[in-house]
C-alpha cells in the first residue's frame, strides 16, 4: 500500500467518526474544496481504505413563465375550466391564456368544436400536467412534457458519498499521525534542527516525472565528434579550409581533366568569382596535356587556364588536403578533415546538395596500398563494424582505388567510403616525392543508419521533439 | 556509371563457363552487380574501363581472370581497301575521323541491342555526350566507298534515321528529336560535318545523326564503322573498343585508309615496369615471374626483361593505362585485395585538433551549459532568409551560386541568426522555451570562418536574456570585448547592441525586432546574438586554405 498523504490521513480521521457521509460535509469539517475531498476519497479507495460512490441527481427549477403557472395553473388548465356548455370559441378567445391553453387544449384531445361551440371531452382533465409542474420527477413523461416547454429547467448535481471501509477503520483505529506536513525545507528549518520534528511529505515515486530538456550538442554532431576523436587517437592532425575553392584546388590539381563530366555546371556550384592561379601551376598544366616528367601519358588536349581560375563550392575535401599536402611536403604528414561539400543533386530524402565528407591522408616514405587497407581498417573497427572487406573502385586521382565495405546486422555489406593512393600525376607537379594515401567517406550515410532516418534532410531541418527526445548515448551494435 | 545488360547465355557461350562462377568474381575486377534477373544480369561498371561495357569486353576480362585463357588477345587486321578523305574546311569543326570496316556479322535482336548500347555508353564515357568522339555503325553493302569526310552547306538535305523524308541539316536541329538533342555541339559552325559515299548518298551527319540508308538491321552482314571527334586518342579508343568487340563476337576487322595512313591497327602498347616499384606502391613481395602471371590474368602480354623489369603489352582497348601505376592495380587486382596484408603504416605520429574546432568545440560546451540545444542547418540558403526578412541589407561578401538548384538555395550563408528564426519557425508548435544555438561555417566573400549565434524563445525572452548569454559565451573564450548601441535593423532600437573586439564589429546581440518577428511567422519575442569566432585569441589567420 502507497504510504498515505497528510490529507488523505487527515479524512480518514474524520470518516472514522462519520462513517459515511457526502463529500461537501467533509469539505466543511476539513476547511478543503469538496473536489479536493473527493481526490482524496479515490485514493483512499485505491488503497482499499474507503469506498467513493458517485450519485448523479437531477433538478429542477422554474422559469419565470414556470413560476407564473405555478401560481394560476397552466394555461389549458385555466382554460378548461372556463368551458360550459354553450362556450363559443370567440368567447375564449377574450381569455389571456387563449392562445397557448387551446393549443395544449387541442393537441392534448381534451376539447371538441362542434359548429362555433366547444365542447369539453369526457373525464377531460389537466391534473396529471399540474402535478408534475408541482412535483416534477426525472423519469416523468409528463415532467419531460413541461422541461421541453421552458417551464422547468433541468440540472445534473454530482453527490460523491464517501464511506469508510472495515479495512479503513482498523487502520485508522491504530492511530494516523496527523502532523503538519512539510514540503520544501526552508533555510531556517535546516539550521535551527527543526527538521528533527518535521513531518517530511513524501512523494509518490513511482509517478512519472516533469520533464526537463537540457542543452545538448546535435546528436549528428555527436557522430562527427566521434569519428574526430578516433582519427585525433590514430595520430592524424586536423585541418580546417574554405568552403569556397578554386577549381585548381578542387579538380586540376587533383588530375580531373577539364572536361570530365564531374566538372560541368550541371554537378558542381560555380560562382561568378575567380582566384589567380597559384606559382608553380604550370607544371600541373604540364601533367595533364603531356604527363609532365613521369610515366604518364596525361591527358592530352590543352590545359586551359581560365577554367582552373574559377571558383566553385568545393566537391570534396579533398581540395583542402592536397593544398595542406602542396604546403608540406616533407614526410610524415598524417591529417584529417571533416566539412561540408557540394554537388549539385536534385535534393530528395537521401541526396542533398550539401553534406560533411570524411576525409583522411597519410603520405610518408614507404607507406604502400597494404598500409592504407590497415588504416581502413582500423578506422572501421574503432567505429565499431567489426566485419571490413574492400573491393576495387575507381576515382579520378588515385590508383589503385578501392571502396571499402562494412558489415551491418539485418542490412548486409554497405559501401562505407572510397579510398586510394594519389596518381603521380597529382603528386608529382606539388612536388610531394612520397605515397599518399588517402580515403573519404561520407559522414552522414553512418548518421542516417545510427539515428534511423528516413529523410537525410532532417539532419539539417530537425524537429526540436526528435532532438530533445534522442539521447546523447545511443546504444549501438556493430557501429550502427 | 555504365550499367551494362548480360544476357546469361551470350555470357557464358563467350566467357566458356558458367553464370554462377563469373556472376560470383566479377565484382572483384571493379563493378557492382545491382540486379539479377531470370535470362539477364544488370551490372555497373567504372567509367575509366568502357572496355567493360559489353558482354564482349566482359566475357574476355572475365575469361582471363577466371584463368580459362590469359594473355594478350590478338585481332588481326587486313585492309579492306576501302578509303576516306578529309575535308581539310573540317579542321575547325571536327577534325578527327577513324573507321574501320568489321566483316561477316552474324546479329539477332540481342546482339543488335548490345552494340547499340556499347556505342551509347561510349558516347558518354568517353564522348563526353557525343561532343568528344561519336560513333555512327552502317551497313556497309548500302553504300559504295570511297567515302569522302567533309564540311557541308546546312541546307544539305537527306534522311535521316527513322524519317522517310529528306531533311535539311538546319531542320534536324530544329524537328529530329537527336538533333535537338546535341545541336549545341554543332550549332555555332558555320558548315556541318557530313560523310558522304562515291555517289553522294549521306551516311552520317556526326555527331548528330546517321541516315536512314545505312540502317543496322538483322540481315546486316558487313559494317562500317565511322567515329569523328575532336580528340585523337579519344576517338582511337572508341574505335579500338568497338572492333574488338565485334572480333570477340566473332566478325573479322579490316583496316580503311583514312588520308592514306591505314587504320585502325588494334595492336598494343609496350610500357616497361618495375616489380620493385609494384610491390612497394602495394605493399606486396611479388617476384617476376608471379607478376607476369598476374598481369596475364588481367589479359595484358608480359615477359620478364631483367632483373626487375618486365615489359608489358596493353592491348588497345585499355584507355585506361595511362601510367605504370595503373598497371599495378590491375596487379592488385589479379592479386585479390583480401590477400593484401593489410597494417597500419609504422610511423609513431600525434594527433592534433585544429585550433578553430577547438574553440568551436568550447563554445558548443557554453551553449550547452546555458541549456541551449544545437541544430545544423544548411548552408546553402536564399537573399529573402538571409536580407529581406531580417530587414537587413545585403552583406557585401554575399556569394551566389551560378545555377541554384532552387529559388530556395541561391546563396552561401553570411550569417546563422536567421537561419535560426526560420528553425523556432518550423518548430513553433514544440513546447516553449526553445533555446537554439548553432556553430558553423559562413562565407565572407571566397573566405569562410566560423561563427556561433544563438537564440531563446518564451514569454519572458529579452535583451537582459541575450546580453547574459552572450557574455558568456564571449567569457568562456577569453574574448574581451565592449558594447555600443547597434543600428542593425533586425533587432528592437535601445534593445540591441554591437560586441566590440578590439575597435571592430565582431557580433550582435538584443531583442528580435517584431517585424521581423512577423516576417518568419513568430509569436513569441526572441533573444539572439551572433559572434563571429575569428575574434578568437590566436585564430586569427589560420581560418581556412582558399
Amino acid at each position: 500500500m502507497a504510504e498515505l498523504t497528510q490529507n488523505e490521513k487527515r479524512l480518514l480521521a474524520t470518516l472514522e467518526k462519520e462513517k459515511k457521509a457526502d463529500a461537501s460535509h467533509f469539505a466543511g469539517l476539513l476547511v478543503a474544496t469538496p473536489e479536493a475531498v473527493v481526490q482524496w476519497a479515490y485514493l483512499l479507495q485505491d488503497n482499499g481504505l474507503a469506498t467513493v460512490e458517485r450519485n448523479v441527481a437531477k433538478e429542477f427549477t422554474y422559469t419565470d413563465e414556470g413560476k407564473v403557472y405555478l401560481q394560476k395553473g397552466l394555461p389549458e388548465t385555466q382554460l378548461l375550466q372556463d368551458i360550459e356548455p354553450g362556450t363559443t370559441l370567440a368567447d375564449l378567445q377574450k381569455h389571456e391564456a387563449f392562445r397557448i391553453g387551446f393549443g395544449q387544449l387541442r393537441k392534448k384531445g381534451l376539447v371538441k368544436v362542434e359548429g362555433t361551440a366547444i365542447v369539453k371531452v369526457t373525464g377531460a382533465s389537466t391534473e396529471v400536467y399540474e402535478q408534475a409542474l408541482k412535483n416534477p420527477s426525472a423519469n416523468d413523461t409528463a415532467t419531460k412534457e413541461i422541461v421541453k416547454r421552458g417551464l422547468l429547467q433541468e440540472a445534473e448535481t454530482v453527490r460523491y458519498i464517501i464511506a469508510i471501509t472495515p479495512e479503513g477503520l482498523r487502520f485508522a483505529q491504530k492511530g494516523l499521525d496527523l502532523r503538519g506536513e512539510t514540503g520544501t525545507l526552508t533555510r531556517e528549518q535546516i539550521i535551527s534542527g527543526e527538521w528533527k520534528d518535521l513531518n517530511l511529505r513524501k512523494y509518490d515515486v513511482i509517478k512519472l516525472p516533469k520533464k526537463a530538456y537540457p542543452g545538448k550538442v546535435h546528436p549528428y554532431q555527436r557522430i562527427i565528434a566521434e569519428m574526430r576523436e578516433i582519427l585525433l587517437e590514430m595520430g592524424f592532425e586536423e585541418l580546417y579550409g574554405g568552403i569556397v575553392q578554386q577549381a585548381f584546388w578542387n579538380f586540376d590539381a587533383l588530375f580531373q581533366p577539364q572536361d570530365h563530366p564531374a566538372r560541368e555546371m550541371q554537378d558542381t556550384f560555380y560562382l561568378r568569382e575567380t582566384l589567380p592561379l597559384p606559382e608553380g601551376y604550370e607544371k600541373v598544366k604540364a601533367m595533364h596535356e603531356s604527363g609532365g616528367e613521369t610515366s604518364s601519358t596525361g591527358w592530352g588536349g590543352t590545359w586551359k587556364e581560365e577554367k582552373a581560375e574559377q571558383c566553385v563550392l568545393r566537391t570534396h575535401t579533398t581540395s583542402v588536403s592536397i593544398q595542406h599536402l602542396a604546403k608540406n611536403p616533407v614526410p610524415p604528414v598524417k591529417a584529417f578533415c571533416i566539412g561540408r561539400v557540394y554537388r549539385r543533386e536534385t535534393i530528395d530524402t537521401t541526396h542533398l546538395a550539401e553534406f560533411e565528407q570524411l576525409e583522411g591522408i597519410v603520405m610518408d616514405e614507404g607507406v604502400t596500398f597494404g598500409n592504407l587497407l590497415g588504416i581502413l581498417r582500423e578506422f572501421y573497427h574503432r567505429m565499431g563494424f567489426t566485419g571490413v572487406r574492400f573491393k576495387p573502385s575507381y576515382y579520378p586521382y588515385t590508383e589503385p582505388s578501392l571502396d571499402a565495405e562494412v558489415y551491418v546486422d539485418g542490412i548486409g555489406w554497405i559501401e562505407m567510403g572510397g579510398a586510394g593512393v594519389f596518381r603521380e600525376e597529382v603528386t608529382a607537379p606539388l612536388g610531394i616525392n612520397f605515397p599518399v594515401l588517402a580515403w573519404g567517406l561520407g559522414v552522414s550515410r553512418i548518421a542516417m543508419l545510427r539515428l534511423d532516418l528516413k529523410d537525410l534532410r532532417y539532419l539539417h531541418r530537425s524537429d526540436v521533439a526528435f532532438l530533445r527526445e534522442t539521447p546523447s548515448l545511443r546504444k549501438t551494435k556493430g557501429g550502427i | 556509371m555504365a550499367v551494362i545488360s548480360l544476357p546469361y547465355k551470350y555470357l557464358e557461350r563467350l566467357t566458356r563457363t558458367d553464370r554462377k562462377t563469373i556472376l560470383d568474381k566479377v565484382a572483384l575486377i571493379g563493378s557492382d552487380v545491382e540486379r539479377v534477373e531470370e535470362d539477364h544480369a544488370d551490372v555497373e561498371f567504372f567509367p575509366d574501363r568502357p572496355d567493360l561495357f559489353s558482354p564482349e569486353g566482359v566475357a574476355r576480362a572475365m575469361r582471363g581472370f577466371l584463368e580459362i585463357e590469359t594473355g594478350l588477345p590478338s585481332y588481326p587486321v587486313k585492309p579492306s581497301g576501302i578509303s576516306f578523305t578529309v575535308d581539310p574546311k573540317l579542321a575547325d569543326i571536327r577534325p578527327v575521323l577513324g573507321a574501320a570496316v568489321i566483316r561477316g556479322v552474324e546479329f539477332d535482336d540481342e546482339s543488335i541491342q548490345s552494340i547499340m548500347s556499347l556505342q551509347e555508353s561510349l558516347h558518354w564515357a568517353v564522348g563526353r555526350g557525343r561532343s568528344k568522339v561519336a560513333i555512327g555503325i552502317h551497313d556497309l553493302d548500302m553504300v559504295s566507298p570511297p567515302f569522302r569526310y567533309i564540311a557541308s552547306p546546312r541546307t544539305r538535305a537527306f534522311v535521316p534515321l527513322d524519317y522517310t523524308e529528306p531533311m535539311t541539316m538546319n531542320e534536324i536541329l530544329v524537328k529530329h528529336p537527336k538533333g535537338r538533342d546535341y545541336a549545341k555541339i554543332v550549332n555555332d559552325f558555320p558548315l556541318f560535318p557530313l560523310i558522304v559515299d562515291n555517289e553522294d548518298n549521306v551516311l552520317s551527319f556526326p555527331p548528330i545523326i546517321n541516315g536512314e540508308r545505312t540502317r543496322v538491321t538483322i540481315d546486316t552482314k558487313n559494317i562500317l564503322l565511322d567515329t569523328t571527334g575532336t580528340d585523337k586518342r579519344a576517338v582511337a579508343v572508341a574505335v579500338n573498343i568497338i572492333c574488338t568487340a565485334m572480333a570477340e563476337a566473332g566478325a573479322t576487322i579490316e583496316s580503311v585508309g583514312i588520308s592514306g595512313v591505314q587504320t585502325p591497327t588494334l595492336a598494343p602498347v609496350e610500357r616497361t615496369v618495375s616489380v620493385l616499384e609494384c610491390n612497394r606502391l602495394l605493399g606486396v613481395d611479388l617476384t617476376v615471374s608471379s607478376m607476369v602471371s598476374l598481369l596475364q590474368k588481367m589479359r595484358f602480354g608480359a615477359e620478364p626483361a631483367g632483373a626487375d623489369r618486365l615489359k608489358v603489352q596493353v592491348p588497345c582497348y585499355r584507355a585506361d593505362i595511362m601510367h605504370d601505376w595503373d598497371l599495378f592495380e590491375d596487379v592488385a587486382i589479379a592479386y585479390g585485395y583480401d590477400k593484401i596484408q593489410d597494417l597500419p603504416p609504422k610511423t609513431y605520429t600525434v594527433g592534433k585538433p585544429h585550433p578553430v574546432q577547438v574553440h568551436a568545440a568550447i563554445a558548443r560546451e557554453v551553449f550547452c551549459g546555458l541549456g541551449y540545444l544545437e541544430v545544423m542547418p544548411f548552408t546553402l540558403t536564399n537573399e529573402d532568409v538571409l536580407y529581406t526578412k531580417m530587414q537587413r541589407t545585403e552583406h557585401p561578401g554575399v556569394l551566389r551560386v551560378m545555377h541554384p538548384i532552387s529559388i530556395d538555395n541561391t546563396v552561401v550563408r553570411t550569417d546563422l541568426l536567421p537561419l535560426l528564426l526560420e528553425f523556432l519557425t518550423m518548430n513553433r508548435h514544440r513546447e516553449l522555451p526553445q533555446r537554439l544555438f548553432t556553430v558553423g561555417d559562413v562565407v565572407d566573400s571566397c573566405h569562410t570562418h566560423l561563427q556561433a549565434a544563438g537564440v531563446s524563445t518564451h514569454r519572458d525572452a529579452d535583451f537582459s536574456e541575450a546580453y547574459a548569454s552572450a557574455d558568456a559565451v564571449l567569457h568562456e573564450l577569453s574574448i574581451e570585448y565592449s558594447v555600443k548601441e547597434s543600428a542593425d535593423p533586425a533587432f528592437i532600437d535601445g534593445r540591441r547592441a554591437d560586441i566590440l573586439v578590439e575597435g571592430k564589429k565582431a557580433g550582435i546581440f538584443g531583442e528580435i525586432h517584431p517585424a521581423v518577428l512577423n516576417a518568419f511567422d513568430l509569436e513569441q519575442s526572441v533573444a539572439a546574438f551572433e559572434i563571429d569566432l575569428r575574434c578568437v585569441l590566436g585564430s586569427a589567420g589560420m581560418q581556412d586554405i582558399s
